[in-house]
């Protein structure tokens, strides 16, 4: 990251390349939300714990990502405290 | 909904356009993922037209990760930075449970793409026309993709001709 970058902060110079930060912003959202479910699943958060630190409802973590992480580690859950 | 008779080969060119956009996490398949699918399914006249100027799936992948890293940076993100903190559970990857439409981009590239087989008298889409489809999108990702490898519009466009005629004659 060079200083020209850092000018731009928040306010790239053209238009298009505006709306496309926002775009690859948005991409890069999804990529860390499913990495800190996935870690926070692991660590032990229930799905309930887990929509209420995300600011939605249970069914609609569970819906975006209860499939993945189960497929990715089938079986009992590699980390699961509590229950 | 618009009726398109692809060629075996224009289908798996498309379907890999599918592949390609879950993998690098596109929330929609773009003319960029078209571009893509057509080196990952290397398939047909398009695909023989872009690795005779150097165009290879490796490198394009390459330049779509580069073009997603700068837009970031232009607001002060490092994907970089984030990558290495985000640890082993990162990935990009579009789970397989959400569906993929396509973009607008993409869509007007099909529809120039039918528009090109009509004109060159084809009855079938095929992989030049969707290539062609994509070239006339000037304002579209996938154009400056290329451009990113030193590939402009007229010279793949030339070039696809060419192969066209050489097929036509063999």
């Amino acid at each position: 990251m060079d200083e020209n970058t850092r000018t731009q902060i928040g306010r790239p110079q053209d238009p298009r390349d505006g709306l496309e930060a926002v775009v690859a912003l948005r991409r890069l959202l999804e990529a860390l939300e499913a990495a800190q479910v996935e870690n926070a699943f692991i660590a032990g958060w229930s799905w309930a714990q887990i929509a209420e630190a995300l600011g939605v409802s249970k069914q609609a973590v569970h819906k975006k990502h209860a499939r993945r992480i189960k497929d990715k580690y089938p079986g009992d859950p590699p980390r699961r405290k509590g229950t | 909904m618009m009726i398109i008779r692809f060629t075996d080969k224009s289908r798996r060119c498309v379907q890999a356009a599918w592949e390609e956009a879950r993998m690098l996490g596109h929330d929609s398949v773009g003319d960029e993922d078209l571009l893509l699918g057509i080196l990952r399914a290397e398939e047909g006249l398009a695909a023989e037209a872009l690795s005779s100027l150097g165009v290879t799936l490796e490198r394009a992948r390459d330049e779509s990760e580069e073009m997603f890293s700068n837009a970031l940076s232009s607001i002060g993100i490092s994907l970089e930075e984030i990558r290495q903190e985000a640890g082993d559970a990162f990935e990009m990857r579009i789970p397989p449970g959400r569906r993929l439409p396509l973009s607008p981009r993409a869509k007007k590239v099909l529809v120039r793409a039918r528009k090109e087989m009509r004109r060159l008298g084809d009855n079938h889409l095929g992989t030049e026309h969707v290539l062609l489809g994509i070239l006339h999108n000037e304002d579209g990702t996938a154009v400056r993709l290329l451009a990113g490898m030193d590939v402009s519009p007229e010279a793949l466009e030339d070039r696809l001709y060419k192969l066209r005629s050489r097929r036509a004659a063999g």
